[in-house]
């Protein structure tokens, strides 16, 4: 069975609270569209009771956080949803027979191309019903592909199941030590082992760390927070550790330090030469760049550069080669 | 030692020469194959087998001696292996159709021209401590011209101890405080030909070897020959031809 939920005029605030409030409460929350989702109920019956209870216990939860919601079960995605955008907010409506709720709808209702319909409406078609009825052969053989897909979901046939997105999870690794570590390569050696568990979950997740932001707890002191842009993205501890090392280093004092967060800002998948797939030598390519790109930004234009002969021949050297800077 | 003794320990180390500065010795030993830059020239028996990653090396010699064209070549080698090289240049004056001819990547060589000590140790610092590198050649270019010295690199000293990068200086003279492996690279005749000089011949060696690699440049062929170990020629050079220096460069008797 599958739940769909309509939260209206959903604003991003109201969709983010929406979604955090659904993943909350089940395994698979699909987004259709903002304020729109499609819940697969497989499975939750025995923990969470039958679909009409979980389905009042949504609109129960959004109320909540104040996003009125409508409800609709189905056994088909597409019928939930047709059935949720038919009910008022607030309300739960459970539909046994697909196909036979969506019969007597217009033909609108189906994802079909407007001339398409309106061939069909020619042909004295206008409700799902007549659509559906039509042999599922001569309805591929003559309108093609994406027809049929309609006239499947028209007959409540459709396979598709939800895609969904799991909740972005949260790297972040803690540590708080009972002695204060009085130097920085006490705290360097200590950051080795909270940035290798970030780099185990980042590897889980097949993701590469893009920012990371550090804040070490300090004795008698305020915080020290730290961030730092990761370029290439990585999520090879060591190159972690030597980013934050600099960090580090650009501090003349960091006072006694009891403790540490660090916490992965932002990430992007991990590319084929991030997670080993490839030769080294893409990655080495990468950093390299990252690199001379940060030596530019130090030593400004025309010092960091890379060169290519333009003419072999030249009779003037400085005709000989080009220079150009390392930008790309 | 107790744990937290050892862990203080190895974490100054580490914190001195670099995160890769430790491993255990079979993880060393397989990986010392690919931390070598190695020429394929007798330079190779000279630097014992050639220019490890994580050490620093100095060519040495007097202006036009043929250092800078050993240094591309080590550059070319580096680069036929994978990974970038970065040369710093604080005399700008680097030829890109040299080391085109010597045979090196241009595509994989970052050049970066210091303007002085303080932008030639930023730009070292980071580059060793990149993973990206195999090689920096840090050419001071001629003495006349030289915005930096030797002795003014010795900071970048433990940076290379940690890196995957081997770091080249290319000097005219040796550091006075800061000692460093060496090369010496010392002119040993001037090839002419119908009375017009047409390249010349160098020897390679540790200072307090006897023992020297020999090369010779033509001006037709930009790249050094290989001419081979010194001990090789001698027995093979007809008696008279050929005679040693008491500093033990070999010199083509007039």
């Amino acid at each position: 069975m599958n739940a769909a939920v309509v939260v209206r005029n959903a604003s991003d605030q109201l969709h983010a609270r929406s979604l955090a409030t659904l993943r909350a409460l089940l395994p698979h929350v699909g987004i259709h569209a903002p304020g729109v989702y499609i819940c697969d109920l497989a499975g939750t019956e025995r923990v969470l009771g039958a679909p009409s209870r979980i389905a009042r216990r949504i609109v129960e939860r959004l109320s909540r956080v104040n996003a009125p919601a409508a409800v609709a079960v189905a056994q088909t995605p597409f019928a939930a949803r047709v059935a949720a955008e038919r009910t008022a907010d607030g309300d739960v409506r459970l539909v046994t027979q697909a196909r036979e709720y969506l019969a007597p709808l217009p033909l609108e209702v189906l994802p079909i191309e407007p001339k398409l319909a309106g061939e069909l409406g020619l042909l004295g078609m206008r409700s799902v019903a007549d659509f559906a009825a039509l042999p599922r052969g001569a309805v591929f053989d003559r309108v093609g592909r994406g027809a049929a897909r309609a006239h499947a979901l028209a007959r409540a046939e459709d396979e598709e199941r939800v895609r969904a997105d799991p909740p972005p999870r949260r790297i972040r690794a803690r540590r708080l030590w009972d002695d204060a570590l009085p130097s920085r390569e006490q705290l360097v050696f200590a950051l080795r082992t909270i940035l290798d568990e970030l780099s185990a979950a980042l590897a889980s997740e097949g993701l590469a760390a893009l920012r990371i932001a550090v804040r070490l707890e300090r004795d008698e002191t305020e915080p020290l927070r730290l961030e730092r842009a990761i370029l290439p993205p990585t999520r090879e501890s060591a190159a972690l550790l030597r980013s934050v090392r600099w960090a580090l280093e650009e501090r003349a004092h960091l006072g006694r330090i009891v403790g540490c967060l660090i916490v992965v800002v932002e990430v992007e998948p991990a590319r084929g030469r991030q997670i080993g797939l490839f030769a080294a030598d893409g990655a080495r390519w990468e950093e390299a760049i990252a690199s001379a790109r940060y030596l530019r930004e130090r030593l400004g234009p025309g010092r960091v550069l890379r060169t290519r002969i333009a003419d072999a021949d030249a009779r003037l050297p400085e005709r000989a080669a080009e220079w150009k800077e390392v930008i790309s | 030692m107790g744990a937290p003794a050892l862990a203080e320990a190895i974490a100054r180390i580490e914190a001195r020469y670099g995160t890769r500065v430790m491993a255990h010795g079979d993880v060393v030993e397989s990986r010392d194959a690919e931390r070598r830059i190695s020429a394929g020239t007798s330079l190779d028996q000279v630097t014992g087998g050639g220019i490890r990653a994580g050490e620093p090396l100095a060519f040495v010699g007097p202006a036009t001696a043929g250092k800078l064209a050993l240094a591309l070549t080590v550059a070319a080698a580096a680069l036929r292996e994978g990974g970038m090289a970065a040369w710093i240049d604080p005399s700008a004056s680097f030829d890109p159709l040299a080391a085109l001819r010597a045979g090196v990547d241009l595509e994989r060589l970052v050049v970066v021209r210091a303007a002085d000590a303080g932008e030639v140790l930023l730009a070292g610092a980071a580059v060793l401590r990149s993973e990206g590198f195999r090689l920096l050649v840090v050419d001071l270019g001629p003495s006349f011209a030289s915005r930096c010295s030797s002795d003014d690199l010795a900071p970048l000293v433990p940076f290379v101890r940690g890196s995957p990068a081997a770091l080249l200086i290319v000097a005219e003279q040796r550091g006075r405080r800061l000692v460093l492996p060496t090369v010496r690279v010392e002119p040993i005749a001037w090839r002419r030909r119908y009375g017009r000089t047409v390249g010349w011949s160098f020897a390679a060696g540790a200072p307090a070897s006897r023992e020297r690699a020999l090369f010779c440049v033509t001006a037709l062929d930009a790249a050094p020959t290989d001419l081979g170990m010194r001990t090789q020629l001698a027995e093979v050079a007809p008696p008279g031809v050929m005679e040693l220096t008491p500093s033990g460069v070999m010199e083509q008797a007039s």
